[in-house]
């Protein structure tokens, strides 16, 4: 058995990995219009004197401060949920960063982790409540005509109604499932899998790359509370 | 500073509810025109994806993927612009067009640029189409795409 990861492991690993994350966003971003590449030039800097570990927690600080300069820029987030995440997680580590004691640390830290597995578990109980996904229908109409396939070679897949009505509730009821992880650290490592597996499907078939380096970056936060709240 | 707070909060309090019903889809037309009214203009759909995807590419496009998040960020201002329309959504569309077509031949007798919003939904069986949105034409000249 492993022993748990520490509170400062944990945030050290979501640091770098979000760093990591943001950087990949912000190399897609130099390639757009001059103040795109200003902004984001910063934020691959800073990200790179997180990943170092310099002068911290100043770098995680001014990515906070850069982000909220970001959102002025798009009014709101480039890439709806999966930038959400990534502001969240920040956040979080930038105040666990400068929480004045353990416990307040803990705190927002924690927060994320929970925010984690809200992620999955709302998903799912807004998805069970709608009869178009009970019956597949929703997901039949998100390869048909919503804007997310990258192809039109995919939007032949609304055809295939048992598929989908297999897909969607497989979907939802590994969703709703997720909180029951937490009591089994075993059962937490392969929903994570499962749940990374899920993210990777997207990034191929919807083009939603962000989403899977940024809810991977903060896997650690869910590793540590689990740990934390069953010792 | 009160309407970054409004930005942010969703970030911090996020509702998570990802695709809970399967909204109308927006899709981003464009077409150049020879005056402000004129009316012949040849509707071409902005970045249509392509028929088909090799696996490797999708999976080499977790790293890499710049153009088609930009095409999902005019989702979201075009999703902006039917709900609450504001002159910056309208701006980002218009000055991604433009950039594009700088970089293709050039229409001399056609100076004018103007993009629609068409929205795709399920009626039934059967997908509908609804132009909700088309600015007043800009002169493709002078979109700045620095």
């Amino acid at each position: 058995m492993t022993p748990p990861m520490s509170l400062e492991a944990a945030v050290r690993l979501t640091e770098i990995l979000l760093a990591l994350a943001l950087i990949q966003q912000s190399l897609e971003h130099l390639r757009g219009f001059w103040n795109e590449r200003v902004l984001f030039g910063a934020r691959i800097v800073l990200c790179g004197l997180v990943v170092a570990g310099v002068a911290s927690p100043w770098p995680l600080v001014a990515l906070a401060a850069l982000s909220l300069m970001i959102l002025h820029r798009f009014q709101g987030p480039y890439n709806g949920g999966s930038d959400r995440m990534g502001l969240l997680a920040l956040w979080c580590l930038t105040l666990a960063s400068l929480a004045p004691t353990p416990a307040s640390r803990e705190l927002a830290f924690g927060y994320l982790g929970a925010q984690l597995t809200l992620s999955y578990f709302i998903s799912g109980s807004v998805k069970i409540v709608n009869p178009d996904w009970r019956s597949g229908r929703a997901l039949a109409d998100v390869f048909q005509f919503s804007a997310y396939p990258v192809s039109e070679g995919l939007r032949a897949w609304a055809g295939r109604p048992r598929v989908l009505l297999a897909m969607s509730w497989a979907v939802m009821l590994f969703e709703l499932a997720f909180p029951l992880t937490l009591l089994w650290k075993p059962a937490l490592i392969a929903g994570l899998v499962v749940a990374g597996t899920f993210h990777l499907a997207n990034a191929c078939l919807f083009g939603l790359n962000r989403f899977f380096w940024t809810w991977l970056a903060v896997y650690p936060a869910i590793l540590w509370l689990q740990a934390r709240l069953m010792p | 500073m009160r309407s970054l707070l409004k930005l942010l909060l969703p970030a911090l309090i996020p509702s998570w509810n990802f695709f809970d019903v399967i909204a109308p889809s927006p899709r981003v037309e464009y077409a150049r025109l020879k005056s402000i009214g004129d009316l012949s203009g040849d509707w071409r759909e902005f970045r249509p994806r392509p028929a088909w995807v090799p696996p490797l590419e999708m999976l080499t496009r977790l790293f890499w993927n710049p153009r088609w998040n930009e095409t999902l960020f005019l989702v979201s201002c075009a999703e902006r612009l039917t709900d609450a329309p504001t002159a910056h959504s309208e701006d980002e569309i218009f000055r991604r067009i433009a950039a594009d077509l700088r970089g293709g031949p050039e229409d001399p007798e056609r100076p004018w640029l103007c993009f629609r919003l068409v929205f795709l939904s399920r009626e039934g069986e059967a997908v509908s189409s609804e132009v909700l949105f088309q600015p007043a034409p800009r002169r493709l000249a002078e979109i700045a795409v620095v």
